[in-house]
């Protein structure tokens, strides 16, 4: 789904928020174009797979006109004491806990669970502020390798030691 | 055999020492798995099933009991510490335990969740012991068109959670809904909205789309706001419940037992129902005092009522598997194929086949709930420390908690997307005051409403009249009507009674 | 996966085999695979999954298999776990999955580009017969009053069940077609799961319910339902008559097997048929199936190739003539 970008978010509140009223009316029209691409079966007439779909749709829609027409009176979310007590983007932090994430994507089928999530703690920890990567290492590899003995020699489910096969 | 013969009989057999470690093991497992999201009971029993090899069937089933129970109780802990709910039944209590941990309630929304859990675990363990056979029968009048109905009065609930501005309230609930379509039709068998993915078939998982809206989304938001240097010092606060906590939660409690038992038994009940009722009834019926601390600082009603409700409803999902042999959800499916693997077979005849079983089983769940309470209330004071963490790490552990669930069981790198994905929309919800909780209960109710509007219309072969010609859904129908507008009537008496 | 996870299931599997051991004699047999490592594309605790344990229960003590790793890829009656055991397993020796009839089915209905026919058949091991009951206090009484009510209005007459196109929706629809009706004018309720469809037949909601006898088996001991037929070869229930014997022609059971992975070599098949063979071979094996209460159903090469592809294209002809494919 298309989010409107952070910057613009910052930049002037009716216009952001008439952004959020037009990604819902593009969802809306995606959920309009699934439901149609849903084949019509014979069966079920009266209320059949394609009926609620395309109601969602429908509603979506017009929630999102809702949402852009209130935008274009001036808007909503200017007013909220949390958006104007709030700091500026923390560009740094949200980088970091992006990396995390994706890093965690990346890696799991590759290095396997444990990596790729001791990477993604490191890296989260980092996003909020720590200052000890050394230490913030050493608890992830404990938590994440904790997690993957309970869940292997426990439950005797199988989360994807990677590259450590055969090691752990 | 009448019950109370039967119960004597059970409780010679569980207390033996073999069998009340076994409990003890369920209940110790089950409380680890319920607080990671993603594995519940059913699968940890699942994976639990080649015991059923090597002990007896009172053994294994004791076991299993515990596990069911233990899952129960575990899945609130993390909702009210990391607002990462372990299971769909304790959604409802992240709302206000998540809450209340923030502002230092931690102690007593823990101890009220384990206590009403206790309460609930009782009544419901009494229903099943005494009046089980009766309200199972009573549950088969309820065909599709009187669960439609059902699920509209549930509906109703969300005008609990719609915040500050209906538009946004009603979007949270609609791109609830649309989560709620995907996957293949029960009705047709085509797939909807999968846009050619497989891994989406199957439909999105509740307690993921939970948990990436809850816990990764408020990561995400905090991170965005984050300012360098600045240490969050989270307040622990007083562990146990105050005089005016006990008075508050023992009606929450007794409501919520009362509330989920029925909804339980039902074969299409679930847990999530009630627990979303019981949110609804206790934020309308709190004393006005109280009233402005749910959503804000968190209520300590709002944990009692919804966490007694799911304990009493999986209670209560344990009647039709027990008296009819059906498997009304996963876990009992699952506890069904091990009877298959001893050899019982599961069915109307239980009772009167295998009396020591069952009644050693139905012994087991007593015990159980005494151990799990008795296991963690102490425990209160070592989870409420996990506040203590300094942020990053507690922040960090908690998206690597909230992935280790997801992934853990699916294997699934999709399901990763899908959480990471949520989250980041939940960000953006966050900034732009859409609440959160209207999505999951679009989720919830929006795929179960209509399949039983669909199979209900077939039944009537399309006449829609259906849900007004039979009273038990009529009834139903009324009921949601005054609760639709019923407050509103009364605001305005009130009102013109004081003027 | 780890060694200590697989020594683990070793002692495992060791210790479920035990009751077994008496019966048969232990590792005499040849070991057809040293690690075998079985896709299950269904979650742990159904059907498939159950039949995959059970053959690591009697192949491993027997000395067939040295160890088995399991792979749980559910979802979407398999269709989530197929196009990936295609996928990863592509050409490997020592790589087998469990599916069946409800595969068969699932795949057509959800348009999945990867169907049964990617994979290559070994054996079929067991099947259910489906059975067709009503509540016990129904005024249809046997089968021939079924026949009748659907000859005069399929649509009067709703039928539970599982989900749409799945074997239950399909043998109405034969039924209906064998009346000389149209399938599509079906009234057919899919339930999600065997609890809530029992309830609805239990509690008259639907007029009458189809599904695999041993879901219904004790309702129907008890009383709860009258079973009108069952639709395989034999008798189940020896009180209760069997489709082909009522003279309608139709044989339908949910079947499951074993199948491979395509790209593999001429003798690593000759070893799966080798290995399928010995297995249904075991004495443990035959006493499983009686515990577990599984119809043996043992059928393997061109004769399973054969009756995978009528099961096929009757699948097909039927969700075609309902709309769903």
């Amino acid at each position: 789904m298309n989010q409107p970008s952070p910057a613009r978010l910052q930049a002037g509140t009716p216009r952001a928020d008439l952004a959020v009223g037009l990604v819902v009316v593009a969802l809306g029209l995606l959920v309009l174009y699934a439901a149609w691409a849903i084949p019509d079966s014979p069966l079920y007439a009266q209320v059949g797979a394609k009926a609620v779909p395309t109601l969602v749709g429908v509603i979506l829609v017009a929630l999102g006109i809702g949402l852009s027409a209130s935008a274009a009176r001036g808007g909503w979310s200017g007013g909220l004491e949390e958006a104007m007590a709030a700091p500026p983007t923390n560009w740094r932090a949200l980088g970091l806990l992006g990396a995390g994430l994706l890093v965690q994507l990346a890696l799991i089928d590759w290095l396997g669970f444990v990596i790729a999530a001791t990477i993604q703690y490191v890296l989260v920890c980092a996003a909020f502020g720590s200052k000890r990567p050394g230490r913030d290492l050493a608890i992830g590899v404990a938590v994440t390798l904790g997690a993957y003995i309970a869940f292997s020699k426990l439950l005797g489910v199988n989360i994807g030691a990677g590259v450590l096969e055969g090691i752990l | 055999m009448d019950a109370f013969a039967g119960l004597a009989m059970g409780f010679a057999n569980a207390l033996t020492p073999i069998n009340l470690g076994w409990a003890l093991l369920g209940c110790f497992l089950g409380t680890a798995i319920g607080v990671l999201p993603g594995i519940g009971p059913a699968l940890t029993i699942a994976l639990l099933l080649p015991v059923t090899f090597k002990v007896e069937a009172t053994g294994a089933f004791i076991l299993f009991c515990g596990v069911f129970y233990g899952a129960m109780y575990g899945g609130s802990t993390t909702s009210i510490l990391l607002n990462t709910p372990g299971e769909s039944g304790s959604i409802i209590t992240a709302l206000e335990g998540a809450k209340m941990a923030r502002n230092g309630r931690a102690g007593p929304a823990l101890v009220t969740a384990a206590v009403g859990s206790f309460v609930a675990g009782t009544v419901g363990t009494l229903g099943i012991s005494f009046i089980g056979p009766v309200v199972v029968e009573l549950a088969l009048k309820l065909g599709p068109a009187e669960y439609f109905s059902l699920m509209l009065l549930c509906f109703v609930t969300v005008s609990a959670v719609l915040g500050g501005s209906a538009l946004r309230g009603l979007t949270s609930l609609a791109f609830g809904l649309m989560l709620g379509l995907v996957g293949i039709d029960l009705q047709t068998g085509q797939p909807r909205l999968t846009f050619g993915v497989p891994e989406l078939l199957d439909g999105v998982n509740v307690v993921l789309v939970a948990v990436a809206l809850f816990a990764v989304g408020e990561t995400m938001h905090l991170a965005w706001r984050h300012l360098e240097g600045n240490q969050e010092v989270r307040e622990v606060g007083r562990l146990w419940m105050t005089a005016s906590d006990w008075r508050r939660s023992l009606g929450p409690w007794l409501r919520g037992s009362l509330l989920g038992f029925p909804f339980g038994v039902l074969p299409a009940g679930g847990t999530e129902m009630p627990t979303m009722l019981s949110y609804y009834a206790e934020r309308k019926m709190v004393r006005p005092e109280h009233r402005h601390e749910f959503g804000t600082t968190g209520a300590i009603e709002g944990v009692a009522g919804p966490e007694a409700a799911n304990n009493a409803a999986a209670a209560g999902i344990l009647v039709p598997m027990l008296t009819l042999g059906l498997p009304t959800s996963a876990t009992a499916a699952i506890m069904l194929s091990a009877f298959q693997s001893y050899g019982i077979p599961p069915g109307p005849m239980l009772f009167t086949q295998q009396p020591v079983l069952v009644w050693t089983l139905i012994a087991s769940l007593y015990i159980a709930n005494v151990m799990l309470v008795v296991l963690n209330l102490p425990l209160v004071g070592l989870w409420a420390r996990i506040l203590k963490i300094p942020t990053p790490q507690l922040y960090a552990g908690i998206l690597v908690f909230a992935t280790i669930g997801t992934y853990g069981i699916s294997n699934s790198v999709t399901d990763l997307v899908l959480l990471y994905g949520i989250g980041i929309v939940a960000m953006f919800m966050r900034r732009f005051d859409f609440p959160t909780a209207p999505v999951v209960i679009g989720m919830i109710l929006g795929p179960m409403a209509e399949q039983a509007l669909r199979q209900a219309l077939t039944i009537s072969q399309g006449d829609w009249t259906t849900f007004l010609t039979r009273p038990i859904s009529t009834a139903i129908l009324a009921l949601a009507l005054l609760a639709l507008v019923g407050p509103r009537l009364w605001g305005a008496f009130r009102r013109r009674e004081a003027a | 996966m780890s060694r200590h996870l697989i020594r683990r299931r070793h002692m495992l599997a060791g210790a479920a085999a035990l009751p077994f051991l008496g019966a048969s004699a232990r590792a005499q047999g040849t070991q057809r695979y040293a690690a075998l490592s079985m896709f299950i594309p269904a979650a742990p605790g159904g059907g498939w999954d159950g039949l995959g344990r059970a053959i690591e229960q009697v192949a491993r003590p027997a000395g067939l298999v040295g160890s088995i790793q399991f792979e749980n890829v559910g979802g979407a009656g398999g269709a989530v776990g197929l196009p990936r055991f295609v996928a990863q397993r592509r050409g490997r020796p020592e790589a087998l999955m469990v599916a069946g009839a409800v595969m068969v089915g699932a795949t057509l209905t959800n348009k999945s580009p990867v169907t049964i026919k990617d994979v290559l058949p070994v054996a079929r091991l067991t099947d259910e017969s489906s059975a067709i009951v009503v509540p016990a206090n129904s005024p249809i009484q046997d089968l021939k009053g079924f026949m009748d009510a659907l000859k005069a209005g399929p649509g009067a007459v709703a039928v539970g069940g599982g989900s749409a196109g799945g074997i239950d929706h399909i043998l109405l629809g034969l039924l209906i077609k064998s009346v000389g009706r149209n399938a599509r004018e079906a009234s057919y309720v899919a339930f999600a799961g065997g609890g809530p469809a029992q309830a609805a037949i239990l509690g008259g909601q639907v007029k009458a319910g189809i599904s695999g006898y041993s879901e219904f088996a004790e309702q129907i001991k008890s009383g709860r339902m009258r079973a009108l037929a069952t639709s395989g070869e034999k008798r189940i229930d020896p009180a209760v008559p069997t489709l082909k014997e009522s003279g309608i022609d139709i044989v339908v059971g949910n079947w499951r097997g074993l199948f491979a992975p395509p790209g593999v070599s001429a003798e690593a098949r000759a070893n799966h048929a080798r290995f399928a063979a010995e297995l249904h071979a075991l004495p443990a094996w035959k006493e499983l199936l009686e515990t577990r209460g599984w119809e043996d159903a043992f059928m393997e090469g061109t004769a399973f190739e054969e009756f995978l592809r009528r099961d096929s294209d009757a699948t097909l002809a039927v969700l075609k003539d309902i709309g769903l494919a």
